[in-house]
């Protein structure tokens, strides 16, 4: 559990700030903390919080959601050969608290080990998908846990603000995501996606204010990402 | 037929449940393409951009004219401060402080 910490601590902030976000927003405590028990899963939250509050098309915002979540994939794919042996039922509980987050600790800890297994060929040792699964749930469970918890208390916080905080209640999500994303960049073409996204959305809210966002948004990515895999063989 | 929040929560839980359950049942050995990777990874940011962008500067199908100035400028300070100081919270923080102050002001 002592791997979790380093989560808890970022899960902190941003389960309060998507707390008092969705607070602000409209939602009832029932409809907040079942979204972070359920979909668990912040840039997704974020994504359809606005579209669901304002009442937009269903099909819309399961579409935000679905896309968004489609990053659990290649993640989960990652982790299922760790976990081999181990029984489907215990996979499917398991596999509900894989976040970026809780992802990326275990499935580092479990490249380690791998490769100190074949490092040490004349251990007997094995790999163990139940001891995987434990360390994965030490890790997944407890910052879910941490998760809602910071959901609840965002939203309880977000009654203490008087009238005439609005203006800055509104910016807390984006402000937070946005420094998420600044931190979190590298590359050339992360940076070209969310400066185009940024732009390009507005245009295309204009056109479309249900769709025209996730459209401009889908297009920019897939020519970022067209861009940088012409580039990549080039660069080698 | 009307569909309500708590139904729309739902249906987006279940789709992300799937999503993160069926590797664990059916790509058991498989490798998911780096390329495809990157590309969901994109998908992601591009998303998380265009909310931000649509969440601070439009109100419906219009554009918040009399807001968007001083929320792209706490935007931008925000990102600067989160650059610099390598702290998302503090970033968001700065530019939640700049846009009250700016609100007031002006």
């Amino acid at each position: 559990m002592k791997a979790a910490i380093p989560i808890w601590i970022a899960f902190v902030p941003s389960s309060i700030a998507w707390g008092i976000a969705a607070q602000d927003h409209g939602l009832s405590f029932g409809e907040v903390v079942l979204m972070s028990a359920w979909v668990y899963s912040g840039p997704a939250q974020f994504a359809v919080l606005g579209p669901l509050a304002e009442g937009k098309s269903a099909l819309q915002v399961i579409v935000a959601g679905f896309l968004m979540n489609l990053r659990f994939l290649p993640m989960s794919t990652a982790l299922a050969p760790f976990l081999r042996g181990v029984r489907r039922w215990r996979l499917l509980f398991a596999s509900h608290v894989i976040s970026a987050s809780s992802f990326i600790v275990p499935y580092m800890q479990f490249q380690k080990e791998r490769k100190e297994l074949a490092e040490n060929s004349t251990s007997a040792r094995a790999e163990d998908g139940y001891g995987n699964l434990a360390f994965f749930l030490g890790v997944g469970v407890t910052s879910f846990v941490v998760w809602l918890a910071g959901t609840a208390g965002g939203f309880l916080a977000a009654f203490g603000f008087s009238a005439g905080f609005e203006e800055a209640l509104k910016f807390i999500l984006p402000g937070y995501f946005a420094g998420l994303l600044v931190v979190e960049m590298k590359g050339w073409a992360m940076p070209l996606i969310c400066l185009g996204s940024l732009i390009a959305a507005l245009p295309g809210a204009l056109v479309s204010p249900g769709w025209g966002w996730l459209v401009t948004a889908v297009l920019v990515a897939t020519v970022g990402w067209g861009l940088e895999e012409w580039k990549l063989p080039a660069s080698k | 037929m009307e569909i309500t929040r708590l139904q729309i929560i739902f249906i987006i839980g279940l789709m992300a449940f799937a999503v993160r359950a069926l590797p664990q049942l059916f790509f058991v050995g498989e490798k998911f393409p780096d390329a495809w990777d990157r590309w969901l990874r994109y998908i992601s940011y591009g998303f998380i951009c265009s909310i931000i962008s649509v969440t601070l500067f439009m109100s419906g199908a219009h554009i918040e004219t009399s807001a968007a100035p001083r929320r792209a400028i706490a935007l931008a300070f925000a990102v600067l401060v989160a650059y610099r100081t390598k702290s998302a919270v503090t970033g968001m923080i700065a530019g939640a402080v700049l846009v009250l102050v700016l609100s007031r002001l002006f």
